[in-house]
């Protein structure tokens, strides 16, 4: 019998009763066929790998990583908040020392939402990795953690909640925006003012196997995380490079995703996209959870699996030989950023566009450029479907004289806000100010 | 009416039940080298002044194959394994006949490697050379699609004298339980088969004319016919009569905990809402794990014989135990024996608990009531941090639905059923500890037979259908036959109904409609490029453990049989 060298525990929680519509990828069916491989695999009989249930995000959990609007009960249902609860879950396992590793195969995934939600982003709603890291520090205190995007899109919401974060490495590997949704995710995309070289983006050309990406591991996130030394790793963990999967253009394959899991070990994995639900998720989520537990995966492998014909031609080699090697540099040298600034504050202006919703967002970031901290920063958002709203955040290492700023702008903004939110990290506040 | 029979370890029970009426019971102690004598002694005494051709069924708790595996005494088996990629099936190798044969199925049982003919006629000429004729055939999937287990049997036409069939077994998915199940399955066969043709003759002889069930993991029972193919399900049958015990004499409605004290062990056993809560997926035989269904029954080391020890100013009482307690003549003290110092008990020799709880005490320079107290702390902790674990366990289970993580109810047991030799003693001490009203209910010496007579006949089948392909499949009774595009969920739970009771009939058990409970019933909206192509549909039915009666309380007298 099997036996797990370093013990797993999986949230398994593929919300059978739950789809954004009937025929969207994101429906009932998706993780059927992986927990048909998990049953007969028996992969919950080996020794030191376990099952468990998600726990239940409640609005707290949610509002300590996101400015929701109008509220957190307009933008999370149920699935969201157990979805989340199965991040959660993962984390508690881990940090309590319940077990080794953990996986949070839930869904629906989380890391196309960003900072503020006014709807539903790429499948998204709320970012469960970010709810996850956010209960992480309430609890355990301040941590370095990196999160290593591994699903085939660009992490956009990940990367804008943590953006101004220099605590958090994100680092996202895709397919090149230039040729996929959301069309980001660019070397040039570095990280705030604050947190420079902290955001890494490596764009992947299509038809990467699993050479270039592993080449892309090896050479670039490994030498990374040598260097940030996080206390803990979280593979956000996408299953879309697949060479099956119907939306992407990788060549990936269930032996490549094990064994970046190998050279990444993560502390914990959290599922995001991958909608090849009978081609490729029972065959890459097995792989994943041996390489996670220790256990030989080498066995592991699609029906239609062949090695040579998904190789990628040695152009494609190169490109990714090239970007790697720019992107390395971007960690080490970050280049400075064309911030713009009005008087104290560095200002972004951004429309963001949801997807699913059909909501056309408006965004005013203002950051203050503190020399006493990193800054507080009010964000002013209005939407298609709503009217302006503030969120006002304190980091965690906030300076009086922001403290006091922060506040008194949070007190001031009922007359001019349809609802304001308070995320206050140092004092651990968070609440909502609705309009007087 | 109906006679239960329990074979235990040391004593086999006998009951004859009328109703909800006790009529008789007996105990004979067990020769295990000839279990017939012992049955043979139970039924005779429960029978005394009694016409047998009133007896219409007779149900048999046995330790056969649990020991025959136990003691080792069972045959070679040639396993034929067919996989291709994912885990190895050398993972789960098992005795020294152990084929693996090259061909693959996947999730959907879409062949993806045909099956290796050669390395097939290869294993069967192996196994013939070193003369084996017990088999078991299993391939990867193969609940999805039996091809490649039908064609394995097939070329062991001629070969086999049994042959156990994956697919047959158990609709559920898991390959290296499906692995474990079929080995043991045939291991037991033919000592089995004896047994049962045996015991058909000598109830004979008693001019009984009643059906005889054998008793299972999941305390129902099945048929005799029926166990002669699946004598594996017959395995640890006696936690499982105790549990049906408990369900026959006490009022059993809610949420309640049974505990089972014994010499060495404790066995504990949870009831949901009166039930009593199976093993998700199944059993584990010699730590492997199988698909046999079974009552969850947790066991640990804490019973009357338990030592007590001191290492290091700390006092533990079990796991160990070095033989019965001092009261009974033992060689070390023992938790009895804290509970006679404790003045708790009075049983056996008092004095001699006195005498080793003061040796122990005195080299540890404490008080011996000191020790028996603490000693006594330590078994009631041990035994309270194993129950709450089994109510986290089974409250924290994983679910798949948002559905059940929103409305599951806890399970809260706010009774214990404590059954056992020191049962009494217990009531008290248990009561503080965890706050829950104990019952120590009458009858106990002989509640595992009174379980086995008032069980009824369990069943269950796996029914799914793929709609988009056509399919629709009931492994476990061999169906794979097309179905209509248009099949529903609603369709689908009916079939299983319908399979189930067809299925029981032919057995001689007559189920109501109601009597069948639907487990899962799912069905997923499949899409195809961008279309929905049909429905993929999983439903189970079972017949749920339960007892056909709860006795009343009229007192009766135990007859001792066997010794004169």
């Amino acid at each position: 019998m099997l036996k797990a060298t370093t013990s797993l525990g999986v949230i398994f929680f593929p919300a059978f009763d739950w789809a954004i519509s009937p025929t969207h990828p994101e429906r009932e069916e998706r993780l059927l066929y992986t927990q048909d491989q998990f049953r007969e695999e028996g992969l919950f009989d080996i020794e030191g790998i376990s099952e468990h249930r998600p726990l239940f995000a409640t609005d707290q959990d949610i509002m300590r990583a996101h400015f929701c609007f109008p509220s957190v009960e307009a933008i999370c249902t149920e699935s969201h908040r157990i979805s989340a609860g199965g991040a959660i879950q993962a984390a508690r396992l881990v940090l309590e020392g319940e077990t080794r590793r953990a996986f949070a195969l839930v869904r629906p995934p989380g890391h196309h939402a960003m900072k503020v939600v006014h709807g539903n982003r790429g499948f998204c709603n709320i970012n469960i990795e970010a709810v996850m890291i956010e209960w992480i520090r309430e609890r355990y205190g301040r941590k370095r953690i990196a999160i290593v995007d591994t699903d085939c899109h660009h992490g956009d919401g990940t990367q804008d909640v943590y953006w101004h974060d220099p605590d958090v490495l994100f680092i996202s590997l895709h397919q090149d925006g230039r040729t996929l949704y959301p069309g980001s995710g660019f070397p040039y995309e570095n990280g705030g003012p604050r947190a420079l070289g902290k955001t890494i983006n490596l764009p992947l050309p299509p038809r990467t196997s699993d050479e270039g990406y592993l080449y892309a591991i090896e050479q670039v996130v490994l030498p990374i995380l040598a260097d940030f030394k996080p206390d803990l790793v979280i593979n956000s963990a996408g299953q879309d490079n697949h060479y099956s999967d119907p939306i992407t253009n990788m060549q990936f394959s269930a032996q490549g995703y094990a064994r970046l899991n190998e050279l990444l070990k993560p502390d914990i994995a959290v599922l995001e996209g991958g909608y090849s639900i009978k081609g490729a998720l029972p065959y890459v989520n097995l792989g994943i959870c041996l390489a996670m537990a220790g256990c030989e995966y080498s066995g592991v492998r699609e029906p239609d699996y062949n090695s040579a014909a998904l190789r990628e031609s040695p152009e494609t080699m190169e490109t990714i030989r090239q970007t790697c090697g720019y992107v390395l540099d971007t960690y080490f040298h970050p280049p400075m950023g064309d911030f713009e600034k009005e008087g104290d504050s560095f200002i972004r202006e951004r429309k963001i566009y949801y997807d699913t919703d059909g909501i056309l967002e408006k965004q005013r970031e203002e950051l203050k450029d503190c020399d006493q901290c990193r800054g507080l920063r009010l964000i002013k958002t209005s939407s298609s479907h709503l009217l302006p709203c503030l969120g006002v955040e304190l980091p965690i290492d906030c300076c009086p004289a922001c403290e006091r700023e922060g506040y008194e702008a949070f007190a001031r903004s009922g007359k001019e806000f349809l609802v304001s939110q308070l995320l206050d990290q140092k004092n651990k506040q968070f609440r909502y100010l609705p309009k007087k | 009416m109906r006679i239960g029979i329990d074979i235990g370890g040391t004593h086999t029970d006998g009951v004859l039940v009328d109703g909800s009426r006790l009529i008789a019971a007996a105990k004979a102690p067990t020769h295990h080298d000839n279990l017939l004598e012992s049955i043979n002694q139970v039924v005779q005494a429960v029978l005394v002044d009694q016409d047998p051709v009133r007896v219409r069924t007779v149900n048999l708790s046995t330790t056969l194959t649990t020991n025959a595996i136990i003691t080792g005494k069972t045959e070679p088996v040639g396993m034929l394994v067919a996989a291709g990629p994912g885990i190895a099936p050398k993972h789960y190798r098992i005795g020294d006949h152990y084929h693996i044969i090259y061909g693959s199925l996947d999730h959907l049982g879409t062949e993806t490697l045909a099956l290796d003919e050669q390395d097939l006629e290869e294993a069967i000429a192996a196994c013939r050379e070193q003369g084996v004729t017990c088999f078991g055939v299993a391939s990867k999937f193969s609940p999805r699609n039996p091809a490649h287990e039908n064609r394995m049997v097939e070329a062991l036409a001629g070969t086999a004298d049994f042959i156990s069939c994956g697919h047959l077994v158990s609709g559920q998915l898991n390959f290296g339980r499906r692995i474990h199940t079929l080995y043991y399955n045939s291991a037991v066969w033919r000592t089995f088969r004896a047994f049962t043709a045996a015991l058909t003759a000598s109830l004979k002889g008693f001019r009984l004319e009643a059906e005889v069930n054998i008793l299972k993991a999941d305390g129902g029972t099945m048929p005799l016919a029926r166990a002669q193919e699946m004598p594996v399900q017959s395995i640890f049958s006696g936690p499982a009569a105790s549990v049906m015990g408990i369900l026959a004499t006490c009022p059993a409605d809610q949420d309640l905990l049974m505990l089972d004290i014994g010499g060495t062990t404790s066995d504990i056993a949870l009831f949901a809402g009166g039930e009593p809560l199976l093993e998700r997926e199944g059993i584990a035989i010699q730590e492997r794990p199988t698909l046999v269904r079974a009552i969850h029954v947790e066991s640990i080391g804490i019973g009357g014989d338990s030592l007590i020890q001191i290492t290091d100013g700390q006092i533990t009482t079990g796991p160990q135990r070095l033989g019965p307690c001092m009261a009974a003549g033992g060689p070390a003290p023992s938790l009895m024996d804290a509970l006679n110092v404790a003045g708790m008990a009075a049983f056996g020799d008092v004095d001699r608990s006195r005498q080793g709880l003061a040796a122990l005490a005195a080299d540890n320079q404490m008080a011996p009531e000191q020790l028996a107290r603490q000693a006594i702390e330590a078994a009631l902790d041990a035994l309270t941090t194993k129950i709450d674990a089994l109510i986290r366990t089974v409250n924290t289970k994983p679910v798949y639905t948002i559905h059940e993580i929103l409305t599951d109810r806890a399970i809260a047991p706010a009774r214990l059923i404590a059954i056992g030799g020191p049962a009494a003693v217990f009531r008290d001490l248990l009561a503080d500890r965890l706050g829950m009203e104990v019952m120590v209910p009458p009858l106990h010496g002989v509640t595992n037979a009174i379980g086995a007579a008032l069980t009824r006949t369990t069943s269950h089948l796996a029914l799914t259908a793929d709609t988009a392909r056509g399919r629709l499949s009931v492994p476990m009774l061999g169906i794979f036959r097309p179905v209509a595009r248009g099949f529903s969920l609603q369709d689908a739970t009916a079939e299983a109904r319908k399979l189930l009771a067809a299925d029981l009939a032919e057995t001689g058990v007559t189920m109501a409609a109601d009597e069948i409970q639907i487990t899962q019933a799912d069905a997923f909206n499949m899409v195809d490029g961008g279309y929905t192509s049909g429905k993929n549909i999983r439903v189970v039915a079972q017949v749920r453990p339960a007892v056909i009666a709860r006795l009343d309380d009229t007192p009766t007298t135990v007859r001792i049989a066997g010794s004169p």
